[in-house]
């Protein structure tokens, strides 16, 4: 088995939010390679090249190459038999073919194993430095320790360092892919208030209206900001009921505005999961023009499907009292209702 | 731009003679009636990207009626709808 590694350098890193963003990202464009992707940690992916091999010329390169235009993004890709070599061979960019990872491992220093070891950071250099005060300075060192030794000194956690140190690890876990559902609206200076609300009506109606949806409904959504000030703010939003509602969208979102910590320079919102479909569901609440908004609605999608997404838009007030009239709507995609 | 949105009310390059005192005598060749009102906006000043403008509000000798503004930082002219 050959896993890769792909891993988004170190400063494009510094915002955890930003971080999430682009790993989701990550993810998701190598998914559309067809790779089964891991990821446990921001900036990381693992997925394993043996299924690809046969879509992609059926060689390694080939996989590689499609792996690194599909991702659009700055990163590290290397290759090695498991998951914890792979990484390493990553922060290298160098491919360890099966046969040469134990001497590739065993070549690396053992503080290799921080953050790898599911401990806490200063636990990890804690173990790293107690292995360097006994002389074992590399993997190889390490490897050759009894492991009834390690058990004794270091316990569970010696343990699991032996063990990536001796090229052993679990298999790969790659999540259930998914559709990429998040819509983003730069905002054209610190908005806050109701400027803020009439963003996020607009990403909403963009995100109920985008095509992928396909109408399903939403499980959960984040909502996050970048920050004027610099920073970030995100926030994570189950929904009690699946629903591609806007309006009960907006209900559920609307209060989490409050939280913003300063004027945002952009708003973004990702759907977390999709359910049902949404004629399954329940809307919070049914009105006596329900009738016509779904018919409505109907009419919309049909003339969507005929003539495009962009076919039809709908005028989002975005800053009334602006002095700037370009600063006042925008024209969005319509949603179905 | 965030794909998918279109603003409104852009401004748009406008082609414009002006007097001595700064004030449009033409827009695109067409000779300006009269000044109705004339304004002045500043914002962002605060920001490395301020924005100031000088509005006109023209009647133009075909009829039209036509707001125009010059932009303060780059001098350029620009008509607006809104």
């Amino acid at each position: 088995m050959e896993v890769a590694c792909v891993l988004i350098p170190e400063p494009a890193l510094a915002d955890p939010v930003e971080a999430g963003e682009l790993t989701e990202r990550l993810l998701h464009r190598l998914e559309r390679i067809g790779a089964a992707v891991e990821s446990e940690r921001p900036g990381e992916a693992f997925f394993t090249l043996d299924g690809l091999r046969g879509l992609y010329g059926g060689e390694r390169a080939g996989v590689l190459a499609a792996a690194r235009r599909a991702v659009e993004l700055e990163v590290r890709i290397g290759v090695a038999p498991t998951r914890f070599a792979a990484h390493a061979a990553a922060q290298r960019e160098t491919i360890v073919p099966p046969l040469a990872a134990g001497n590739f491992l065993a070549g690396l220093p053992v503080s290799t194993l921080v953050g790898r070891l599911e401990l806490p950071p200063r636990e990890a250099g804690s173990l790293i430095e107690t292995l360097r005060r006994l002389g074992v300075e590399t993997l190889g060192a390490l490897a050759a320790l009894p492991a009834g030794r390690v058990a004794d000194r270091f316990g569970p956690s010696g343990l699991l360092a032996l063990r990536l140190a001796r090229g052993e690890d679990s298999p790969l876990r790659p999540r259930r892919p998914h559709e990429e559902m998040a819509e983003e609206v730069e905002l054209p200076e610190g908005a806050a208030g109701g400027q803020l609300e009439h963003a996020l009506r607009l990403l909403i109606a963009r995100l109920v209206a985008a095509p992928q949806r396909k109408g399903r409904t939403v499980l959960g959504l984040r909502l996050g900001a970048l920050l004027c000030g610099g920073g970030s703010w995100s926030v994570d939003q189950g929904l009690g009921r699946p629903t591609a509602s806007a309006q009960t969208l907006r209900a559920v979102l609307g209060p989490r505005l409050e939280a913003l910590p300063g004027p945002a320079a952009s708003l973004r919102l990702r759907a977390l999961g999709l359910g049902p479909p949404v004629g399954d569901q329940l809307e919070l609440s049914v009105h006596g023009s329900e009738h016509r908004r779904r018919r409505l609605g109907e009419a919309i999608r049909e003339v969507r499907a005929a003539q495009g997404g962009d076919s039809l838009l709908t005028i989002v007030p975005l800053d009334s009292a602006s002095r700037f009239p370009e600063r006042w709507a925008m024209l969005a995609p319509s949603p179905d209702r | 731009m965030t794909p998918g949105l279109r603003r409104l009310y852009v401004p748009r390059s406008a082609k414009v003679d002006a007097n001595r005192a700064g004030e449009p005598t033409s827009v695109d060749g067409v000779a300006v009636e009269a000044v109705r009102e004339q304004w002045v906006v500043e914002d962002r000043w605060w920001t490395p990207q301020p924005l100031g403008r000088r509005y006109f509000e023209l009647a133009l000798a075909d009829g039209r009626n036509l707001v125009v503004f010059r932009s303060t930082l780059s001098g350029c002219w620009y008509q607006q709808r809104g």
